[in-house]
């Protein structure tokens, strides 16, 4: 009927034309298939996309779950960002807080007016505060939270065993001085809000006591307001940046002590501060990486450079593991039990055992996870079986979290002593004064 | 397509005469055949290019990030498998027969499978106080009295393993850092249980022979506090008026009328209560373990209490139906003793509290302890370590964040700061810093009204 109308070339002429751009189109849509799949469109989709969407569908992972509990908040994520501090300028110098300078006096009278609260709890020994904290977020690594309850939980024995406080941060005081130095603004804010308290102890979260019978030597800090693991030759003398650990220190409560604090921040603050700041260290510091400017190498650089100033009351102590580097210590504890005994706190029973590096919180530590945590249980088992021998049991072995019995229960309990002698120290009792 | 070209082109020709293949030039044959198996391979390699863009061989070229975040996450599942796997159950002993309620053998009654396990906390103790006034007056140095008030030992604990939800280890990270709050601010010792001293006495059971030990241990100290790892301290002000009991070895939070009149298995709270150090508490401990060992003790006890205690669902016997079934079965012997405290939260259930938390900041102040500002907001029924709780997960873990920083505020205002919200991990300075700080401390009450 249509040949008629046009006529039978026309339409002939006609059928190519509409074949030609039916050839055309599909040749269009698979070019742009083929484009969108190679060098993808967009919001319309790419192939990594797709592959993520398909991944999600199938596979279920366990720590999704873990990721979508992490947000209690109601809250959008925009007012994360509102609460940024803008970045300190080279040239605007930080403040702990008000500069205050008679401390040493208005501490002398608060300690008079209390003597309920006094800052020394016999002749020798002071009131001490230990102070460690973590995030008050859940840890990225679903075992992480398990070792910082492991680790809180050793910290909580040995100082029930020696009459020291805790004091367990979860706050970020100041967010300029966020990471490392967080505990700057907390060291501070603790020592004026507790006179009573002669020494504060900062020790990290990834530290562990294995040592729970040793006490620490006070008479040898009675000159001295600053006390860390280290050794003079490395710090002065080499300029190392690990010549000493800030991992596990005391401070003493005075004046001193709010001033080092002082000299000690400006390095501190986040962003061009802090980076310019690690040039700085990593120039003058033996061995140093390039990060930003981190407690540690700050404090060597501080004492490096002010020695006349701080070093006199500086105590650098090698004579015991006030901090002991992991690495050299968890394959040993066999070997400990076997020819030692604790109490000794060195290399041959060390006080702490300090799992620098390992992370346990983040994903990504400097050390293999596996290694890292299986070292944790082992030295956390090592420093328990001191306590539980006070009650008559023992781990299995120092790899099991399961517990034997190592002495019969007796209807004379008072008779018996534990060992260790944990169970009523000396440096547990009190000060037999009239009351 | 193109063979269609070719042929609606030689198709043109056939307007004329039908033209057979055969005519078709040898030469064109070939071009043709040429042409078809160009634009084959054509097609085949353009489907070959769609199909690698669009269905996936994204990961081959994978970002190397991503990779080692895969294998550190397999590696974190391997040793948590590890881990787990230890826990597996000991090799069977040879009483162990005893333990299965399928023992074909004999129709146990309770009373028999008591006698036959013949289970002890220990060895008969009948003279501790005596013992412990000895011990007492010869160490002066270890009194049970501080500054005029009775020494406490708080007592809490978790299973050894990580929880099975990853989540439950950081609420009890954060439960454990209020209880540390709390007791440094009134001077209580705190003793953190992981280890299981008696596989019988094995879950809600296993406070029973901690206690005994830490009594027995710890001769100086005067009152022994169980508190459950899902409970939370929220009033930081609030001391215990330890004078009230100066008469009684066993505090617990309950109601006189559904424990005496109701037999209720809610009467009473065992999350959080007090026991002497005395022997009366020894006997009490010893009257109070027999239902507990693991195995057929437990689930005969079970059904014994379920039929004797109102509202008690079937299962085998828990510590709190078994401590009311023993109270109301020998009142006489026991009750004298008990102190049944409601007019405080010693334990608060939560569900009627944490949405009232903003309510109370604004109408009333710390010290309290009650439900005005409730001492310990108790998380029973969430189980957050285990994988299976009473209640929805979200909500449980929402209010557990709330109970902690309402807790948390009272505490953080010591140093001049609160939390943004009671949903928030931030904190933000309420008080300015002062070059005067003993001042500003000397005026700071704990029983002041919260600002946030």
């Amino acid at each position: 009927m249509l040949e008629r109308c046009i006529g039978e070339r026309r339409l002939r002429q006609i059928q190519r034309g509409v074949r030609n751009m039916k050839l055309t189109f599909l040749c269009l849509l698979l070019t742009l298939l083929v484009l969108r799949g190679t060098i993808g469109a967009g919001k319309y989709g790419t192939p990594q996309q797709d592959f993520i969407e398909l991944r999600q569908r199938f596979i279920s992972h366990p720590h999704r779950a873990l990721a979508e509990q992490n947000q209690p908040e109601p809250k959008p994520k925009k007012s994360d960002k509102d609460d940024e501090p803008p970045l300190r300028s080279l040239n605007d110098p930080y403040s702990l807080g008000p500069k205050i300078s008679d401390w040493d006096s208005q501490r002398a009278d608060w300690i008079r007016r209390h003597p309920e609260r006094p800052n020394f709890l016999t002749k020798t020994k002071p009131r001490v505060l230990l102070v460690t904290g973590s995030s008050p977020k859940p840890c990225e690594n679903p075992v992480g939270d398990h070792y910082l309850l492991k680790s809180i939980k050793n910290k909580i024995d040995y100082c029930r065993v020696h009459n020291i406080e805790i004091f367990y941060n979860m706050a970020l005081l100041d967010a300029e001085m966020a990471g490392f130095w967080a505990k700057l603004p907390l060291i501070r804010a603790l020592l004026l809000a507790h006179p009573e308290v002669e020494f504060l102890w900062w020790m990290d979260s990834d530290a562990m006591f294995t040592d729970m019978a040793f006490e620490l030597p006070w008479e040898r800090y009675a000159p001295y307001n600053l006390v860390m693991h280290g050794w003079d030759e490395m710090v002065y003398k080499d300029k190392n940046w690990i010549g000493l650990n800030t991992g596990s220190f005391l401070l003493r409560n005075c004046q001193w002590s709010l001033d080092l604090l002082d000299a000690w921040a400006p390095m501190g603050p986040k962003g061009p501060v802090r980076t310019e700041a690690g040039k700085i260290l990593t120039k003058t510091l033996k061995d140093r990486p390039v990060f930003e400017a981190d407690d540690q190498s700050a404090m060597v650089y501080l004492l490096v450079t002010q020695k006349e100033k701080w070093a006199n009351k500086v105590y650098l102590e090698s004579a015991y593991y006030l901090h002991g580097y992991w690495g050299i210590l968890v394959d040993r504890y066999e070997e400990m039990i076997e020819n030692y005994h604790p109490g000794l706190g060195d290399h041959r029973w060390p006080l702490v055992t300090h799992f620098v590096g390992c992370k346990p919180c983040g994903k990504f530590g400097d050390y293999p996870v596996e290694r890292c945590l299986k070292q944790m249980d082992r030295a956390f088992n090592f420093g328990d079986n001191q306590i539980l021998q006070m009650y008559g049991f023992t781990h299995k072995s120092l790899a099991s979290r399961r517990v034997r019995r190592v002495r019969n229960e007796t209807s004379n309990p008072l008779e018996v002593k534990d060992e260790l002698g944990l169970l009523h120290p000396d440096f547990k009792a009190v000060q037999h004064h009239a009351s | 397509m193109g063979h269609e070209g070719v042929g609606f082109k030689s198709g043109s020709t056939r307007s004329g005469l039908p033209t057979t293949r055969s005519r078709v030039p040898r030469g064109r044959q070939i071009q043709k055949t040429f042409n078809n198996v160009k634009i084959t391979v054509l097609c085949g390699f353009v489907t070959l290019l769609v199909l690698r863009g669009t269905i996936g061989v994204g990961n081959l070229t994978g970002s190397t990030l991503e990779s080692e975040d895969q294998r550190v996450v397999e590696d974190i599942d391997r040793i948590l498998r590890e881990i787990r796997t230890d826990s597996e159950p000991e090799p069977q002993d040879p009483l162990s027969s005893l333990y299965f309620v399928n023992s074909t053998a004999h129709n146990w009654t309770y009373a028999e499978a008591v006698e036959a396990v013949n289970y002890s906390l220990g060895p008969k103790i009948s003279d501790w106080d005596q013992q412990r006034q000895v011990w007492l007056s010869q160490n002066p140095n270890f009194p049970n009295q501080l500054l005029g008030k009775h020494r406490i030992l708080l007592v809490t604990g978790s299973p050894p393993n990580p929880c099975d939800n990853a989540i439950g280890d950081h609420y009890l990270l954060k439960s454990t850092k209020n209880k540390i709050d709390y007791c440094r601010l009134h001077g209580i010792e705190i003793v953190y249980n992981m280890a299981h001293l008696d596989k019988e006495l094995a879950g809600y059971w296993a406070k029973l022979p901690l206690i005994r030990k830490l009594m027995l241990s710890h001769p100086e100290i005067e009152w022994i506090w169980w508190m459950d790892s899902d409970a939370f301290f929220t009033d930081m002000a609030f001391e215990l008026p330890l004078e009230k009991y100066k008469n009684h070895n066993l505090i617990i939070h309950g109601y006189p009328d559904l424990l005496f009149e109701q037999h209720s298995w809610i009467a009473l709270n065992t999350g959080s209560f007090l026991f002497r150090n005395c022997q009366w508490s020894l006997d009490l401990l010893d009257a109070w373990a027999p239902m507990g060992p693991k195995g057929i003790v437990r689930e005969l006890a079970g059904k014994i209490l379920t039929a004797n205690l109102k509202g008690r669902p079937a299962f085998e016997a828990d510590d709190q139906s078994a401590l009311i079934y023993l109270l109301t079965s020998q009142q006489d012997k026991w009750m004298s003793k008990v102190y049944v405290e409601n007019s405080y939260y010693l334990h608060g259930f939560w569900a009627g509290l944490v949405d009232k938390y903003e309510e109370m900041i604004e109408q009333n102040h710390p010290g309290l302890g009650d439900e005005r500002w409730p001492f310990v907001t108790h998380f029973v029924g969430c189980k957050p370590c285990g994988s299976y709780g009473d209640y929805p997960v979200e909500r449980c873990l929402n209010s557990m964040e709330r109970a902690f920083n309402f807790g948390d505020n009272q505490v953080l205002r010591l140093y001049g700061f609160a939390h943004k919200g009671l949903v928030s991990p931030k904190i933000k300075r309420v008080q300015d810093q002062t070059s005067d700080p003993l001042q500003v401390k000397e005026k700071l009450d704990m029983a002041a009204r919260i600002t946030m």
